[in-house]
């Protein structure tokens, strides 16, 4: 691998951390899930950089999980924020704080 | 065929039971009351047969073994003799009528399956207490009927004063079947098997001690069943069920069950003079107590309750005097006349819209309801005793009974229960001359029709019967030969009747003290009122008559109070005051501990991701310092 491995490694937290400030930061549902799907992205960076380091396949067969996942996360989640915009006309997750009382 | 006759009759009450309870709701009225007293008139049919096919002679059959527990074995076995099989009869008889009674009285009833099922159950378990002959199968019988009697006293269960009843009387005869069990371990701790064959048998060989131990646990057991001086305070509200169940209960079941358990055990009895005595003393003690109470009573089935315990003191007396044929004998007249009034009485409620006041009754029924009027004649008739209705010739014979025995003591419940009678004549005619000749009728409400034929046709049979009864057991002077006493001398352990008194001389003070009563009577409360100073209604000493003489406040005082005020010292004090305080107590401590904890849950999705990603990092930190 011509790239070393620490530089995927930091580029994959790198996005991670802006994946996690995304959906930390933002009050847009549509952003948090965004944010998520981000966080995973990174994390697959990882696996496959760790994969090609030591020639393993198991990081890569992975990364072909996280996307299967993260698909079908994204399909319920925008189904959710769908129903959600539907119900209440709002995007804003501060609003959905019922489960508190 | 005697065994079998006396199975059927046992079991078909049961029968009728099982019915109810499983296809009551499923069929029509007309079948359940249909098959309710077809039961009973089976059963009826079946103790006639097993009498007549079996006469004179004693039989028992083993129905199955119930359990056995080392020596001890309970088994559901019969024993057929006169005494069980003439009760047999005289239970059928008057549950019969009291059934076919209860089909026009209850007319309109919702519960009448229930109702049903629990009068074919007790006429079952009053017939098991009368045909058993294992004692623990008895008891069955005799908890058996503290049940069905809950049950149908407090029939109308919507009304807190009957169901306050209901328990009371649960609970007072209750009081009194504790000495029957203790009384069947004693026996069988003394190597007696508990039965009554067996008791009859070795009576003997049962020390004077023991004996006398023994016969007075049974006289407390009796005493809570048939309501005798210390613990007669639940019959007079055992009123609040239905007429005809109160006359179920006084007649033929519950209050004769208690002077038939000393007819049946009395060869134990006879074996200590001391315990006779008291049994006696009880007797009479009741029945001068149950009289001079029903005299003061507004009610009319007060009036009628309290003369039950009056009357069956006189057959406690008996019994106490040596002679359960004498007991027997007013027990039988006893439950047709006192079914009889009964059964008149609820005609009297039903048609004056329940009213219960006979004050408020009045000449008008005499006119109006003389199907219901003559048979209550008679009966009152039968109660005062006066020759020759049939009450006459069973006090006679009580009487001499108690003549016959030596000694001061008897002498002096003699005189106590010649006392007795008289008053009982005059609270018998008392009741007659108000209900029926009265002249404050306030009988607007009266409606002859709501009494059906069917209801006053059954009191006829039976007002013959209170004429006719007497012949049962004719003194020897008239010419007939004490029949009843004869048949009873066969089974085991009975004495012959009483010898050496002028049966005459007793017939005459009898009949003297009956017209007493009636002289007594018409001149308070007949046409001669005006001349006289009526017995003033509200005096003190009346008030007391009217209470009982206070013994039911008195247990409510010493008894029943402080255990409510015990039991709400738990309430309050122990479960709410402690119990609680400390459970929310640790509820609030719990809460305090954990508000701290309840300011993260803020409903915000960012906190919550905040959270979660520092307990990642958290997580992956320690991961990593235990890995180097």
């Amino acid at each position: 691998m011509i790239v070393p491995l620490e530089h995927v490694l930091v580029l994959a937290l790198a996005v991670f951390l802006m994946g996690a400030g995304c959906a930390l930061l933002r009050r847009n549902l549509i952003m948090i899930l965004l944010g998520v799907e981000i966080m995973l992205n990174a994390s697959g960076i990882a696996f496959v950089g760790s994969s090609l380091a030591w020639r393993e396949l198991h990081g890569q067969a992975f990364v072909l999980f996280i996307m299967g996942v993260a698909a079908a996360e994204v399909a319920v989640g925008l189904a959710l924020v769908v129903y959600a915009h539907r119900r209440t006309g709002r995007l804003d997750a501060d609003h959905f704080s019922k489960l508190r009382e | 065929m005697v065994q079998s006759a006396a199975i059927l009759a046992l079991i078909l009450p049961l029968l009728g039971f099982v019915f109810h309870v499983a296809a009551g709701r499923f069929v029509s009225r007309r079948t359940v009351e249909t098959a309710a007293c077809a039961a009973i008139l089976g059963s009826l049919i079946g103790a006639c047969l097993a009498l007549a096919a079996g006469w004179g002679q004693a039989g028992s059959v083993t129905l199955f073994p119930w359990f056995r527990a080392g020596d001890f074995a309970a088994s559901f076995d019969l024993l057929l003799d006169p005494l069980s099989l003439l009760m047999a009869v005289l239970v059928g008889f008057i549950s019969l009528l009291v059934h076919c009674y209860s089909v026009p009285f209850m007319r309109g009833d919702p519960g009448y399956i229930r109702y049903y099922g629990y009068l074919n159950l007790f006429v079952f378990f009053m017939l098991a207490v009368a045909l058993a002959d294992n004692l623990v199968f008895l008891f069955l019988g005799w908890e058996g009927m503290g049940l069905c009697s809950y049950s149908l006293i407090g029939h109308w269960f919507h009304s807190g004063e009957r169901t306050a009843a209901a328990r009371k009387a649960f609970l007072v005869t209750r009081t009194g079947d504790v000495a029957f069990l203790i009384g069947v371990a004693l026996l069988f701790a003394q190597g007696v098997d508990p039965s009554v064959s067996s008791i009859q048998a070795q009576a003997a060989s049962l020390s004077g001690g023991t004996a006398a131990l023994l016969g007075l646990l049974l006289l407390w057991a009796a005493a809570g069943k048939s309501a005798q001086f210390p613990l007669l305070v639940w019959l007079p509200d055992a009123m609040a069920g239905p007429t005809p169940v109160s006359a179920l209960i006084h007649a033929a079941t519950m209050a004769a069950s208690g002077v038939y358990l000393l007819a049946r055990l009395f060869p134990v009895l006879a074996l200590s003079p001391t315990v006779l005595l008291g049994i006696g003393a009880v007797g009479t003690l009741t029945a001068l107590w149950g009289a001079a109470s029903a005299l003061a009573q507004r009610d009319i089935k007060r009036v009628l309750a309290w003369s039950t315990l009056s009357q069956v003191g006189f057959m406690m007396l008996a019994i106490g005097a040596g002679d359960p044929a004498a007991s027997m004998f007013h027990l039988i007249v006893h439950a047709i006349f006192k079914s009889l009034l009964f059964l008149a009485a609820g005609c009297l409620i039903q048609a004056l819209g329940e009213e219960h006041d006979i004050f408020a009754m009045g000449g008008k029924l005499r006119h109006r309801l003389p199907h219901v009027f003559w048979p209550f004649f008679f009966g009152v008739l039968a109660l005062a005793a006066v020759p020759p209705f049939s009450g006459f010739w069973s006090k006679g014979r009580v009487l001499s009974a108690v003549l016959a025995q030596p000694g001061a003591g008897y002498t002096a419940l003699a005189l106590a229960a010649s006392a007795a009678a008289l008053l009982t004549s005059l609270y018998a005619f008392r009741l007659l001359l108000l209900a029926f000749f009265g002249r404050s009728a306030r009988t607007d409400a009266l409606r002859p029709e709501s009494v059906p034929g069917s209801m006053s046709g059954i009191l006829w049979p039976l007002a013959l019967l209170c004429l006719m009864a007497g012949t049962l057991d004719l003194p020897g002077h008239w010419g007939a030969s004490n029949w009843l006493t004869g048949v009873l001398a066969s089974a085991p352990g009975l004495p012959h009747g009483p010898e050496g008194v002028s049966e005459a001389l007793v017939a005459l003070l009898d009949s003297a003290l009956a017209l007493a009563g009636l002289l007594l009577a018409l001149l308070a409360y007949g046409p001669m009122e005006r001349f006289f100073p009526r017995i003033p209604e509200g005096a003190r000493l009346w008030n007391l008559m009217a209470r009982g003489f206070g013994l039911d406040g008195t247990y409510e005082r010493i008894l029943a109070r402080p255990y409510r005020s015990g039991a709400n010292l738990l309430w309050l004090r122990v479960e709410q005051g402690l119990l609680e305080t400390a459970s929310s107590g640790a509820a609030a401590l719990l809460g305090r501990a954990s508000s701290g904890v309840r300011l993260w849950t803020t409903g915000r999705l960012s906190t919550y991701l905040l959270m979660l990603l520092a307990g990642l990092v958290l997580i992956l930190l320690i991961a990593a310092g235990m890995r180097s």
